[in-house]
């Protein structure tokens, strides 16, 4: 009924969907930074898409499972061994008492998740075990995981391994786009600032994480100052500072801030920014809030079809 | 700066709509914003899955599949007539005890200098205010207040430091701010607070509410000190007094 971390790689964290609710005394909801291949690594070990798995964030852990699971890895393009020989990602494997995962750097893409069949029991924090590093919340001690450390796993519930559909395997290109929704400040803008940041593109910059992702790219020319009075920041609020260039704030974003924000990134394509590596680039694409809650239906329906029995 | 006839609703993506009642901070558009918060709690608006109030604004996150736009906004126009201070319970006032002393208080005296003032009178100042706590957030539990003497005005710091000890309680602007982890800062630090306005080890990790009323309590090392144990044992109970207007 555990997984112990032989090598915890450069940043592996215990997430859930995340803890809502908290943003209003500033905690942010955390969470993995790629919802989808999370959601998806829990299905085909047939858990809850909402249970709690590892983000492993460019290298990979390696971790010993001390009874019969199965097992799942989504996401980032990190070679997958049991016990030394490939098994395939996005499907879910069995393992054996004492058998060892082990996920190698990615190849493409920058996070990967690891699921286990009964789903990881750390204890949760404020009703989620989503890690919050800066708060030192939730996940095991509120830290990333590494080597020596031993999570209790959920109860298995003899599910059967489930694998993606073959064509929707996602892959992780140089060049993205994300669809936007323009405000809530895009009137702080000239027409000319708000179509540089639309014909973009934008790269993605070192100083990238859970919280927000720095950009640069064409200027964005405010048309009257770039402070705003502080307010909230949504998920996918695109701040855009004095330099004229946009951050994009992410799960572990700060609550509220100062700063004009030219739109806001689509939920359905927060994983696409997640993904992103440093010196790979973002166009922003225009929709409407009525396009974007439909795109997001269109999304989930394909989601919910997206798993076929493992053979 | 000006407060809108009617409030404006700000898309922010799929997922949240923004309701900014003006321009403009002062308590009587902070309060609408609670009031509408509040009824929204009150009345659990469906499809609605947290909000974050701030200064003149009411961040408001839901869900699409459970409410479209369209309805979340008539919805909230509903709630609107009724979103007035009076609709809010009283409010709370929280004693912070603080020490200003030595290490501690480590810009008072370049703060007084600047205010032309002696650091005993920045204390006494600064220590008599009744403060009003807007929101809270940025970071966990870091409260947004203002309520200090014209007295005690100040520009920010021209090279914010780069860490700030949890705790510190420092002025800007007209603003005083606790910072409730260790982070950059860019207020002068006069103070600082035992109390832990976050605490991740806490069942309710948060000291702090949007429309508390703050009051600092000038203390010693020593009881800094003692009351910083008692913090740590989990025995120390905050001086909370509930009905204050």
């Amino acid at each position: 009924m555990r997984l112990s971390v032989q090598d915890g790689g450069p940043q592996t964290t215990v997430q859930d969907l995340g803890r809502p609710g908290y943003l209003r005394v500033g905690i942010p909801p955390s969470g993995p930074m790629d919802r989808e291949a999370f959601a998806l690594a829990n299905r085909l070990v047939g858990n809850p898409q909402a249970a709690a798995a590892l983000e492993c964030t460019l290298i990979g852990p390696r971790v010993e499972l001390a009874d019969e699971r199965l097992v799942a890895v989504t996401g980032a393009e990190m070679a997958v061994t049991l016990n030394g020989a490939e098994v395939p990602r996005w499907s879910g494997f069995r393992v054996r008492p004492g058998d060892v995962v082990k996920l190698g750097p990615a190849r493409a893409g920058v996070r990967a998740y690891l699921a286990v069949e009964g789903g990881i029991a750390t204890p949760p924090a404020l009703g989620s075990r989503a890690t919050y590093l800066r708060g030192q919340l939730g996940g095991l001690e509120g830290r990333a995981v590494r080597r020596g450390d031993v999570l209790a796993l959920g109860a298995a519930a003899d599910g059967r391994p489930g694998r993606l559909r073959p064509e929707l395997v996602p892959t992780y290109p140089d060049r993205v786009v994300a669809r936007v929704v323009l405000g809530p400040q895009d009137d702080r803008f000239t027409a000319a600032g708000v179509a540089a940041f639309l014909a973009g593109p934008y790269e993605l910059l070192p100083q990238a994480d859970r919280m927000g992702a720095r950009l640069r790219g064409p200027r964005i020319e405010h048309n009257r100052g770039h402070d705003v009075i502080s307010d909230g920041i949504p998920l996918g609020g695109i701040q855009v500072v004095g330099d004229g260039q946009p951050i994009v704030l992410l799960v572990d974003r700060q609550s509220t801030g100062g700063y004009t924000k030219i739109a806001t990134v689509c939920s359905f394509d927060i994983a696409r920014i997640g993904q992103l590596r440093p010196g790979q680039r973002v166009r922003f694409q225009r929709v409407s809030v009525a396009e974007a809650h439909a795109l997001r239906r269109h999304h989930h329906l394909t989601l919910d079809a997206a798993i076929e029995p493992a053979a | 700066m000006a407060v809108y006839p009617e409030p404006r609703f700000l898309p922010c993506g799929d997922l949240a709509v923004s309701v900014e009642f003006a321009d403009e901070v002062s308590r009587a558009v902070n309060a609408r914003v609670l009031a509408l918060e509040y009824l929204i709690q009150q009345k659990a608006l469906a499809g609605v899955t947290e909000t974050v109030p701030t200064y003149r604004a009411l961040l408001v996150y839901y869900d699409p599949a459970a409410v479209g736009y369209g309805g979340l906004v008539t919805a909230l126009r509903s709630l609107l007539a009724q979103a007035q201070p009076d609709a809010l319970p009283p409010a709370r006032t929280v004693e912070l005890p603080c020490c200003y002393q030595g290490e501690l208080g480590f810009e008072l005296t370049a703060a007084a200098d600047r205010l032309g003032l002696e650091p005993a009178e920045v204390v006494r100042l600064h220590a008599g205010a009744d403060y009003y706590v807007y929101f809270v957030g940025f970071t966990p539990g870091l409260p947004y207040m203002t309520g200090m003497p014209d007295r005690l005005t100040i520009p920010r710091l021209t090279q914010p430091r780069a860490k700030t000890p949890p705790g510190s309680v420092g002025i800007g602007g007209v603003q005083c701010c606790i910072y409730s982890v260790e982070s950059p800062g860019g207020f002068w630090i006069l103070g600082r607070t035992p109390l832990l306005l976050y605490d991740p080890a806490a069942a309710d990790p948060i000291l702090l509410r949007a429309g508390d009323h703050v009051r600092f309590r000038a203390i010693d090392r020593a009881e800094f000190d003692a009351i910083a144990a008692d913090v740590a044992a989990g025995t120390f109970r905050p001086r909370i007094a509930e009905g204050a207007r």
